[in-house]
């Protein structure tokens, strides 16, 4: 982790129509940095990672990408998304393609890069998640475990300085959940900046550099992970740790 | 009484719901060949007592150029009801309200006047909009690689007329398509940095593809179906040269036939065509091979071919 913050958010408010999702949230992630967010259900997790890459729009506030503005009205959002990896629940893998065509897509298709570069680089990743032989299975040909693997894959293929991920083991069997958990955990070990949301408090624990207690909208707490765990010190987040155990 | 109870549910899961199920099935099976010896038998019937073969074989050159003429103009009505009918699916998603509210406008008209109504308007109605004798397209004539072709306003106006209606249902089949892949989808390929545009491109509108084809296909059967009413413009179509010949000979069933077999071909090619698309559109490694075992069957059907020349 360095001192270099690289994602900012400064007062941020979204509504859903007359919803108050996200309160003046305010909150600086550095390079290098795994903060993980957690927090009941409906508390605005995923929203606020939708809102980093401008899946959804704010209404006050701000949002940066070293130090660029994504939510302004100006931003070129289709250049800045490019630099923001999402993973999501669902793997939303393209179904029509072979794990190496999901991976190659982005690349070739935003980038310009040749085709024989991206399928070199889409190998090599493959290799990299472990999926060594299945570059060219469809996605409804591979267990979710490996579809969330090639998610990731093609996520890094474009090469971000963030990834995002939402919740990226809920949707898993239990026996699925460590594979993935182990290429997040090789990535972050790699210096990649990430914002997870999860549910795997044995992987905030060990992985995590901050924990996020989001409550309600609000950013309840926010701390250095062993600290936090250690003794939580506002009264939603014992709160939330006593639930767990 | 709960012991009744629990016995009764596994009478049901040991054989009682089994049972019926083959009661049914061969209570349907029954029905089905019923059915099916009855219609075969009234068909060997009415070719054995009513159809007049020397008459069958006599009667055929004057289907042809009908077969050559609705051919034509199924596969260029198909063609653009197809590719226009796409761009208008599209335009029914469009964010901007005027071009999905117009192609809404659009695909309410065709869908709710009979295409009898709009082969008039296009037919009588057009041409009024000039002069007598004065509309352009009252006689044409074109010369593509040596053939030359002259016609008048029947056979535009036929296309014109198809085109126009099946780019509706075509349309509403892609907007369903579209609607039905996962917003997902989107959401993955915008989170890459794509644009809107190529997120349609290559991520949307193969699976909405995909989703819309056997509606599509439904669509461009009756399409082929629809060229009867042409008759009503005076185009010598199948049904114009039956009725020539039924008025002619009082035969009605020999010449029936024809037009029977006429429309089967060209439905079941289309059907064929439809579902050789849907195999492509199927994703997986499996459907590959099966694909490479089509590939190498027409592959040596065609090297059968070369060695006969
Ligand atoms: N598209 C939407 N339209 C309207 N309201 C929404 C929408 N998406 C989320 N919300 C609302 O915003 C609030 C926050 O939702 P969000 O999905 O961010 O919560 P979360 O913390 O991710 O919850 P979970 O743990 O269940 O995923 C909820 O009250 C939810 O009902
Ligand atoms: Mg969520």
């Amino acid at each position: 982790m360095s001192n270099e913050s690289i994602v900012e958010f400064e007062n941020v408010n979204k509504y859903f129509g007359q919803t108050h999702v996200l309160k003046d949230v305010s909150m600086e992630v550095k390079e290098q940095e795994v903060t993980v967010i957690i927090g009941p259900s409906g508390s605005g997790k995923s929203t606020l990672l939708r809102c980093t890459n401008r899946l959804e729009e704010i209404q006050s506030g701000e949002i940066r990408l070293d130090s660029e503005a994504i939510s302004a009205p100006d931003a070129d959002v289709d250049r800045l998304r490019q630099r923001i990896g999402m993973v999501f629940q669902s793997f939303n893998l393209f179904p029509h393609m072979t794990a190496k065509e999901n991976i190659m897509l982005g690349p070739t298709e935003v980038k310009g890069i040749p085709e024989d570069e991206a399928r070199e680089r889409a190998e090599s990743l493959i290799d990299e998640v472990g999926l060594g032989d299945q570059g060219d299975s469809y996605p409804e040909e591979l267990s979710g475990g490996q579809q969330q693997r090639v998610a990731i894959a093609r996520a890094l293929a474009m090469d971000p300085e963030v990834m995002l991920f939402d919740e990226v083991t809920s949707a898993l069997d239990p026996e699925l959940v460590g594979e993935v958990l182990d290429v997040m955990k090789d990535l972050a070990t790699g210096g990649m900046t990430m914002l997870v949301v999860t549910h795997e408090m044995g992987f905030a624990r060990e992985v995590g550099d901050t924990i996020t207690l989001m409550s309600d909208g609000k950013i309840a707490e926010r701390r250095p992970a062993a600290e936090f765990f250690e003794q939580p010190q506002t009264e939603r987040g014992q709160e939330f740790l006593s639930r767990l155990l | 009484m709960s012991e009744t109870h629990s016995q009764n549910e596994s009478d049901v899961s040991s054989g009682g719901v089994l049972a019926n199920d083959t009661f049914v099935r061969r209570l349907g099976e029954l029905l089905s060949v019923t059915l099916g010896l009855a219609v075969a038998s009234f068909l060997g019937w009415i070719m054995f007592t009513q159809v007049d073969y020397s008459l069958l074989q006599s009667v055929f050159p004057r289907f042809v150029e009908a077969f050559k003429l609705v051919l034509t103009i199924v596969v260029i009505s198909s063609i653009l009801s197809v590719s226009l009918g796409t761009l208008m699916g599209l335009a029914r998603t469009s964010s901007s309200p005027v071009t999905s509210r117009i192609s809404k406008v659009y695909v309410e008209f065709f869908r709710g006047t009979p295409l009898l109504f709009q082969l008039f308007v296009i037919y009588f109605g057009i041409p009024r909009l000039w002069a007598v004798g004065q509309f352009p397209l009252g006689s044409w004539e074109i010369a593509i690689a040596g053939f030359s072709y002259a016609g008048d306003w029947r056979l535009p106006a036929a296309i014109i007329g198809l085109t126009l209606n099946h780019i509706a249902y075509v349309a509403e089949a892609i907007r369903g398509g579209i609607a039905a892949v996962d917003d997902g989808q989107l959401e993955a390929a915008r989170s890459l940095g794509m644009s809107n545009v190529q997120a349609m491109r290559r991520v949307v509108l193969p699976q909405a593809w995909r989703n819309a084809l056997p509606a599509i296909g439904n669509d461009q059967i009756i399409l082929v179906k629809d060229t009867s009413l042409l008759t009503v413009i005076a185009l010598q179509e199948i049904m114009s040269v039956f009725r020539n010949i039924n008025s002619n000979q009082l035969d009605p069933w020999t010449p029936l036939v024809w037009v029977c077999l006429f429309y089967l071909l060209v439905t079941m090619s289309m059907s064929l065509l439809i579902s050789i698309l849907e195999r492509r559109a199927d994703w997986s490694s499996e459907q590959e091979e099966s694909e490479s075992h089509l590939k190498r069957l027409v592959g040596s059907i065609g090297e059968g071919l070369g060695r006969r020349q």
